[in-house]
C-alpha cells in the first residue's frame, strides 16, 4: 500500500540513518528518536534475524506456507500442544488469516507441528 | 531487504552481564535504601535478546512480525523508558517508514466533515493533553496459564507504563461533525496484511467511549516522539483498556452506523462473557465478548523466579500494581503461601491509569523453600482471584506466587 514513497529514501535526516545503522540510544532515553520537523522521513531498518527453522518431516511444505506471513519463531515459542490444538492453529491460519493452503499441505503441516511441538504419548 | 551494513543483533545476554546491570539498577525505589543483590535468575538470562531500531535489547518472541518483551527490571521505574516499551505486531507488514509531511490521518464515515489531519495539524489544532497510562497486552503473562494455551510467549514484560502527549479523540470527532445514528468508531494503522484474504488489523470502540475525552490520539511518548515500533506517527490510546485497542501508526478512524464486523473483534480477542474471563479447558464458554478494560493484578519485579537467598539478610520485594482506571488503593505481600499478609509501601501515584509500584521489606530468619505471594486491591474495592483459566490466556488477574529457595 502506499506509505512507501521512494522519495523518502533520499531526504532521510541524519538521525533516521543512525538508528539505520544501528546505533542505538542508551537505556532510559529515547535521544535518537527523531523530530517532527516538517519534511521529514523517519525510516527504521529491520535487524536480519536469523530463522532457525526447525528440523523435521514436511518442514519443506511448512516453511513453504506458513513462513511467508512470519517467522519460524511463532512456532519455536511455543509450548508443547496436542494434535488437535494444532489442527485448529493451521485451520485458524487458513480460516481466519486467509493463508492459501491446499489440504493435502495443512495434513503435513500438522504432522509436522505435531513433531516438533508435539506432546510426547499424544496421539 | 536493506543493503546497510549491519551487525549481528540477536544475542544471549550473558548471566553476568545481566546481573552488573540489575545491580545498578536496584534500590532505585522510594524510600527503602538498596538490599543485597541476590544471585539473579532473571528472565533475560534464559531467553534470547534482540535489538530493534530505535530499542534497546528486549526478549525476542518473534522477529516477523516484532513480538519483543520488555526485561522486568525496567519496571523498576514509574514510566518505562521508550526503547525499552514492549512491542507488539499482528501483521507482517508493519511501518518502517512514515513521511511526516505526507502523513495523514483520515477521519470519515459519518460524519459531516471529513477531516484529513497532518501531524502537525494534531499538533496545532487541537488543545494537547497528557495522562499517564498502562498499555498492557491483553495476553500478557500467557505462559503462566495451566494449562498452557497457544498464542505469543509472554512473561510479564508485554506492558509498560508512559506518560502520552496529543490531543483528545473527542475533540477530533468533534471537529468532523459525528451524525446522528454513528454508533462506533472503528480504527485503523500503516500496517497491511500479507495476504490478500489476511483481515487488516481494525478496532472499534463504542461512540460514548471514543468520545469520553479520555481516548487519545498521542504524538508524544514520555515527552518523545513515539518509537516507529511502537506507532510513530500517532497512535490510540485507550486508557485502562487492553492496548489490543491502542492501534498504532493510527491513520483512518471511520464513524460507523453499525458495529464493526471483523475478525479481530468477532473472533479474536474475546474472553467468556463472566467477570473473571474463567472457563474451563472441558467446558469452554459458549458466550464470549471482546476483551476490554483491564482488571486489578499485582506481580513481582523482584526477586527473580528461582532466586537463591541468604538466610537473614534483608530484601527489597518489590513489583508493579495495575488496574482498569480506579487506581490502586492497597498491596500486600506474604511470605507464608498466603496465611499471612502484611501492607507493602505504595510508590508515587502517577494518576488513575497509571500502574503503581510497591515495595516491601523482607529478612528470612530460617533456611527453606517460602512462596512469597501478592496482591492488590483497586480503590473501586476490586480483588485478584485465586484461581482463572481461559483458552486465550487472556486478562490475567489471577494472584501470583513466587517460589524461592534460602539457604
Amino acid at each position: 500500500m502506499s506509505y512507501w514513497k521512494p522519495i523518502c529514501l533520499l531526504i532521510l535526516p541524519a538521525a533516521a540513518l543512525a538508528i539505520s545503522a544501528g546505533q542505538q540510544p542508551s537505556v532510559g532515553s529515547s535521544k535518537g528518536a527523531a523530530r517532527n520537523a516538517p519534511g521529514q522521513v523517519v525510516h527504521i531498518t529491520l535487524p536480519g534475524i536469523p530463522g532457525e527453522v526447525l528440523p523435521g518431516p514436511g518442514v519443506q511444505v511448512y516453511s513453504n506456507n506458513c513462513l511467508i506471513c512470519h517467522s519460524a519463531r511463532y512456532v519455536n515459542m511455543q509450548p508443547n500442544f496436542t494434535r488437535e490444538v494444532w489442527e485448529k492453529e493451521v485451520r485458524k491460519m487458513v480460516v481466519a488469516y486467509g493463508a492459501m493452503i491446499s489440504d493435502a499441505d495443512q495434513r503435513r503441516i500438522v504432522e509436522y507441528l505435531v513433531a516438533v511441538r508435539g506432546v510426547p504419548g499424544s496421539k | 531487504m536493506d543493503t546497510l551494513p549491519r551487525r549481528r543483533f540477536v544475542a544471549s545476554l550473558a548471566s553476568s552481564a545481566g546481573a552488573i546491570v540489575a545491580r545498578r539498577a536496584f534500590g532505585a525505589g522510594f524510600g527503602i535504601s538498596s538490599a543485597p543483590e541476590a544471585t539473579s535468575l532473571s528472565d533475560e538470562a534464559s531467553r534470547t535478546l534482540a535489538r530493534y531500531p530505535q530499542k534497546t535489547d528486549l526478549i525476542l518472541l518473534t522477529d516477523r512480525p516484532p513480538q519483543l518483551e520488555t526485561p522486568l527490571r525496567y519496571f523498576r521505574t514509574d514510566l518505562t523508558p521508550n526503547d525499552a516499551f514492549f512491542v507488539r505486531w499482528h501483521l507482517s507488514g508493519i511501518p518502517t517508514t512514515v513521511d511526516v509531511q505526507s502523513f495523514r490521518l483520515e477521519v470519515n464515515g459519518r460524519v459531516s466533515k471529513p477531516l484529513s489531519l497532518s501531524l502537525s495539524d494534531l499538533q496545532s489544532k487541537f488543545e494537547p493533553v497528557s495522562v499517564v497510562a498502562l498499555a498492557q497486552c491483553a495476553g500478557n503473562s500467557r505462559t503462566l496459564f495451566e494449562p498452557r494455551v497457544p498464542g505469543g510467549q509472554w512473561g510479564n514484560g508485554a506492558m509498560g507504563n508512559a506518560r502520552w502527549t496529543g490531543v483528545r479523540l473527542k475533540d477530533v470527532l468533534d471537529a468532523a461533525g459525528v451524525l446522528a445514528g454513528a454508533v462506533q468508531a472503528g480504527f485503523r494503522g500503516l500496517d497491511v496484511p500479507p495476504q490478500p484474504k489476511t483481515p487488516a488489523f481494525e478496532k472499534s470502540l463504542q461512540l460514548d467511549h471514543a468520545r469520553d475525552g479520555e481516548v487519545m490520539i498521542a504524538y508524544e511518548m514520555n515527552g518523545e516522539p513515539l518509537p516507529m515500533l511502537n506507532g510513530f506517527p500517532v497512535r490510540l490510546i485507550v486508557p485502562g483498556w487492553y492496548a489490543t485497542y491502542w492501534v498504532k501508526a493510527l491513520s483512518s478512524i471511520t464513524v460507523l452506523d453499525q458495529p464493526l464486523k471483523t475478525f479481530w473483534m468477532d473472533t479474536a480477542y474475546r474472553i467468556p462473557d463472566n467477570s473473571g474471563a474463567n472457563e474451563e479447558p472441558q467446558h469452554l464458554s459458549s458466550a464470549t465478548v471482546p476483551i476490554n478494560r483491564m482488571p486489578v493484578h499485582s506481580i513481582f519485579v523482584q526477586p527473580g523466579s528461582g532466586e537463591q537467598l541468604r538466610v537473614g539478610q534483608r530484601y527489597e520485594l518489590a513489583g508493579v500494581a495495575t488496574d482498569g482506571g480506579s487506581g490502586i488503593r492497597r498491596v500486600e505481600t506474604s511470605n507464608d503461601g498466603g496465611q499471612t499478609w502484611s501492607d507493602a509501601t505504595l510508590g508515587p501515584d502517577l494518576g488513575k491509569y497509571s500502574w503503581r509500584r510497591w515495595q516491601a521489606d523482607w529478612t528470612p530468619v530460617t533456611k527453606g523453600k517460602y512462596r512469597l505471594m501478592v496482591r492488590a486491591s483497586s480503590a473501586s474495592g476490586e480483588t485478584q482471584p485465586t484461581t482463572q483459566w481461559n483458552r486465550s490466556g487472556y486478562q490475567r488477574d489471577i494472584i501470583e506466587h513466587l517460589d524461592v529457595v534460602v539457604s
